[in-house]
């Protein structure tokens, strides 16, 4: 079993170590995070905050209008729609405060071009949940693991068949044999 | 990464890439989404026969459908597991055994609130009709009971319809019998009250121990050791004939109350499954029912059995749905409110 | 003295070879289930609840008392590891045992949540054995407007967990709320926001939420990072909690314990809260209160000792009053009914050897417990020594698969999908999934109070005079609130006499 490493340097000579980056010498929490701060994407700027917060925004308006088709009652007979409208108005009102008191970002991270990944994370996820019902766990399982560990992950073939097949194994035994949940199975 | 890792993950995966090629050959491979036909009606049943139920496990209704399964398992030689589908009053799982391959393999428990009370509170479309399915058997009845707190100083009908409070009444909830009773009675005495809808019934007993609420209804296993503790008192159930776990307890019948309110459960499979399968499952059943060990489970568990064949049950059914439809009618109630 | 004979006589029964072994074995499985997210204790019972029809009442009990403080532990060993909080009252044990984990110290979380839990649920029996019929009434005295000023006070406590920008939590924490009323209404059976899908009328569930936006968000974020040799955790620096670990979180673990005591006794949401309240006070008592969310150890050890012992206390209405507080206790209400043992105020004078039984094996669990957790940690957090590729598409599966067992349900598993993107999002957006996931668990409390309250008091606000709990409530509530306005407005006065006596 001897493996290429995935991505980067690895530590061979410490048995109990994980994947160690270059100059990680970090030894106190704070320079950890300080070093991840350094690491990680820009922040991101004026328009993502636009952009969120204008989704936030449109979430409560939506949320008020169909709490007032609900019906609102009064303070002190409230109907069904009442509280979800008032909660509806304070998030639609702190969205907008958000909007103006920062325009200027600073909160979150860029997109890079690596978050191209995620979308193809998501993708799998969505196909997973479509035919899960239809072919029961196992090969989507199968498959979903294979995609993560080789072309998402960067493992080799070898290993990402070899954990692929024992991950769907184990699953098996333990939602099917052992705990016998109902989760669709083909065999 | 690490001989170590690796070690481990070879200890671990050793021993269980075995065991689940023993199992693989052992279990027989048998998956529940392809629909392999099972052999004929004569030797059924060849697989599992689930069991769904519209609950959490846990509740009552779980814990009956789970004794079923368990004496019946022993007849039919084969496991039947309690698949827990909760959801809108058990109307998922309702339609989704509505909807299965009618051979016998899918079955479920159903509560008649859900085909006679919750239709009266909710839009016709999420109605279950018990046409759609075929009964196999009745089960067992749950008796709604109507619990003072001792503080609220009433003990008896006569005692609400003249009390000079407004009184606070408990309930398990929108579209339950335990509101379908309380209103009705509440409707015919005539009288100015407060209805605090509860999630369930268990926090509807504990507000009306701690009175919260003076007066709850609420199915008697929620509220026997309360009462037998002294710390509620029974002031009527709401069965046709008095209650064997109460029998000092006035029926609302017998007050002079037209409120035949019970929780009736029945197992049942998709339309259209074959009369033998039905036959042989309902024999199982009957067989299940004459154990020492049902009997002793309904009795800890205050159930009335209710035995009686699939077509009364069909019928009895739905003379009570709409039976309930008139009186809710005549009183004027809006059980949405 | 009598009154402990019975006492001592359960231990006798509880330490049998084969009782104990039949502990052991419910420690361990409900451990191991407890990691599947979506399997709670709850369900994990259920699943093994058959396996205890065969046996002696006392047995059966001692072996669900395993299951079930195996089961709790489970949930906290996910929670720190994989960010996958499997029950709501472990929900802030992820703020900072997640962060921890990705320093390296998750064996010093896992080992002080093994700890704490330990002394919270011991704790919470001593005062089970001796406090029971005293204040077990205190359960009774809570009803809807009592509930309503708790939830209240707990929503403020969502604000305290942020450590970002605090409008974007409160818009976060709004959101949350809106979440929790989709759902039928528990008043008028109306549905609200569930755009006609019979999956919806129940409401979203907790697990499907939390699990998406910490667990498979977390998960989808680090794809990004993958280009990257740093990826998820560091090396595993010490296994054990090392003696500053423990000293720090000691005083933590007692104030956790004795809020999880108090609160647990609430059935309803006593359990949350107490976590929630037990990580807003370290929060305020720490000296550096910045630290918090980036792996401040009190941040697991208050709250996970707090849950124990919330989870423990909830035995006291169960025991005492025959009130199951939560599914949990639902579950553990039936066991004892087909164990032919009715629990409820008449137990313990009629079947004194019962109860003790009963009260006698959660000693043993925890006990047990703490034993097998302790040498086991070094086997968990092996786990985080897996390469993230291969270690993060198993994780996924696990989330997406415990999603299901939830309800039986592929719609749930398509929910958790949906709100791990929205975790992604929001994590790219600078939104913190936290005050969501609170938010959304104390909403449909706090709503569904505050309308019984009204029906109550008849509209009439004024009500509350007539109430003294809730009043008190409202005024710590007030307190809450107020106190850091006061204290900001007090302090800026203050430099501002100092600049005038420099000046001056």
């Amino acid at each position: 079993m001897n493996e290429p490493k995935a991505n980067g340097p690895s530590a061979d000579d410490d048995p109990t170590a994980g994947v160690v980056a270059p100059g990680d010498e970090a030894e106190t929490p704070d320079e950890l995070l300080a070093l991840w701060e350094d690491e990680g994407p820009p922040p991101a700027g004026g328009i993502s905050n636009l952009v969120a917060c204008g989704v936030t925004c449109l979430f409560g308006i939506v949320g008020m209008i169909l709490s007032w088709n609900l019906s609102l009652g009064t303070l002190t007979d409230p109907a069904p729609g009442f509280f979800p409208f008032v909660v509806a108005l304070i998030a639609t009102v702190l969205s907008a405060a958000q909007i103006v008191l920062g325009r200027r970002g600073g909160d979150g991270e860029k997109f890079i071009s690596h978050s191209v990944t995620v979308v193809w994370g998501v993708l799998s996820l969505v196909i997973f949940v479509a035919v899960l019902p239809l072919v029961g766990f196992e090969i989507p399982s199968l498959l979903l693991s294979f995609v993560w560990m080789k072309l998402l992950g960067g493992e080799s073939w070898r290993s990402a068949i070899l954990y692929s097949v024992l991950t769907v194994v184990a699953f098996y035994l333990i939602f099917v044999v052992a705990l016998r949940t109902q989760l669709p199975h083909l065999f | 990464m690490d001989q170590n890792m690796r070690r481990i993950s070879k200890r671990l995966v050793g021993p269980l890439a075995l065991g689940s090629a023993a199992a693989m050959v052992l279990s027989g491979c048998g998956g529940n989404v392809a629909a392999g036909g099972g052999g004929g009606e004569e030797d059924f049943p060849t697989k599992e026969v689930s069991i769904t139920v519209g609950a959490a496990a846990g509740g009552s209704t779980d814990l009956i459908a789970r004794a079923l399964a368990d004496g019946a398992s022993s007849d039919l030689g084969q496991a039947l597991p309690v698949i827990n589908k909760p959801g809108a009053n058990g109307t998922l799982a309702a339609k989704e055994v509505q909807s299965a391959k009618p051979d016998g393999y899918n079955l479920a428990t159903l509560n008649a609130s859900l085909i006679t009370i919750t239709p009266l509170a909710v839009g016709e479309d999420e109605a279950v009709s018990i046409d759609d399915f075929e009964v196999i058997t009745g089960v067992s009845q749950d008796d709604y009971v109507m619990v003072a707190n001792p503080d609220a100083g009433v003990k008896t009908v006569d005692d609400i319809k003249n009390s000079d409070e407004k009184l606070s009444f408990g309930t398990a909830g929108v579209g339950t019998g335990s509101q379908l009773a309380q209103s009705l009675l509440l409707a015919q005495i005539d009288t100015d009250f407060k209805e605090v809808p509860f999630d369930s019934g268990a926090p509807a007993v504990t507000a009306a121990l701690g009175n919260q609420v003076n007066i709850s209804t609420v199915q008697l296993g929620e509220a026997k050791p309360h009462i037998d503790a002294g710390k509620l008192v029974p002031i009527m159930v709401f069965s046709e004939e008095r209650n064997k776990f109460l029998e000092d307890v006035p029926t609302a019948t017998e007050e002079g109350y037209d409120i035949p309110v019970s929780q009736y459960r029945a197992v049942v499979a998709p339309k259209d499954t074959p009369d033998a399968v039905i036959e042989r499952l309902d024999k199982s059943f009957k067989a299940t029912f004459e154990t020492d060990a049902y009997k002793e489970f309904n009795e800890k568990n205050l159930l009335t059995p209710t035995e009686v064949s699939g077509d009364e049950i069909a019928t009895e059914w739905a003379d009570l749905a709409d039976r309930y439809k008139k009186l809710i009618d005549e009183y004027d109630i809006d059980l949405s409110d | 003295m009598d009154m402990f004979v019975p006492v001592l006589q359960g231990f006798g029964t509880v330490l049998e070879p084969g009782n104990l072994l039949y502990c052991f074995i419910g420690v361990l499985v409900g451990m191991l289930i407890g990691v599947l997210p979506g399997l709670g204790p709850a369900a994990t019972m259920a699943i093994l609840l058959p396996m205890t029809f065969g046996i002696e009442p006392v047995t059966a009990i001692i072996m669900l008392a395993g299951i079930f403080y195996g089961a709790q532990y489970g949930g906290t060993i996910t929670s720190v590891l994989l960010r996958l909080p499997g029950e709501a009252s472990a929900v802030v044990t992820v703020f900072d045992g997640f962060q921890m984990a990705k320093q390296g110290r998750a064996g010093a979380a896992l080992g002080v949540a093994a700890i704490g839990s330990f002394i919270g649920g011991t704790a919470s029996i001593l005062g089970l054995t001796f406090l029971a019929p005293l204040i077990a009434g205190f359960a009774l005295d809570f009803g809807p407007p009592e509930y309503a000023a708790l939830a209240l006070l707990g929503v403020t406590l969502v604000a305290t967990i942020s450590s970002g920008n605090k409008l974007k939590a409160l818009i976060a924490a709004s959101i949350g709320v809106f979440l929790a009323m989709v759902g039928r209404d528990v008043f008028t059976g109306t549905e609200r926001f569930t755009f006609d899908n019979l999956s919806l009328s129940d409401g979203i569930d907790f697990v499907t939420v939390a699990m998406g936006l910490f667990g498979l968000g977390e998960i989808l974020y680090n794809l990004e990072e993958r280009h990257k040799a740093m990826a998820a955790p560091k090396k595993v620096k010490n296994v054990w909690p090392t003696r500053g670990d423990l000293k720090q979180s000691a005083p933590a673990i007692g104030r956790g314990s004795v809020l999880g005591f108090l609160l647990g006794i609430l059935p309803g949401g006593g359990a949350t809260i107490s976590s929630l309240a037990a990580y807003g006070v370290e929060k305020k008592v720490a000296k550096d209160p910045s630290r918090f969310g980036k792996g401040a150890i009190e941040g697991v050890a208050g709250p996970e000792s707090a849950n124990n012992a919330a989870a423990t206390s909830s035995f006291i209405p169960l025991l005492s009053l025959g009130i199951p507080a939560n599914a949990t206790m639902a579950l553990m209400f039936g066991a004892l009914l087909i164990q032919g043992i009715t629990p409820g105020p008449l137990l313990v004078t009629e079947e004194p050897e019962l109860f003790w039984g009963v009260v006698n094996s959660m000693y043993i669990g925890n006990i047990l417990l703490l034993i097998m957790a302790i040498p086991l940690i070094g086997v968990f957090v092996k786990i985080l020594s897996v390469r993230p590729a291969i270690l993060a598409p198993i994780t996924v599966l696990i989330t997406l698969i415990g999603a299901y067992t939830i309800k039986n349900s592929v719609f749930d598993v398509g929910l958790v999908v949906l709100f791990g993107v929205i975790g992604y999002l929001m994590k790219k957006a600078g939104f913190e999934p936290g005050p969501l996931v609170l938010a959304f668990v104390l909403a449909e409390l706090l709503e569904s109070s505050v309308r019984r309250s009204l029906i109550l008091f008849e509209g009439d606000l004024g009500g509350v005079f007539t109430r003294p709990i809730t009043l008190t409530l409202l005024v710590v509530f007030l307190v809450v609130i107020l106190l850091p306005i006061i204290r900001k407005v007090l302090g800026r006065s203050k430099t501002k006499s100092q600049e005038k006596e420099l000046v001056s």
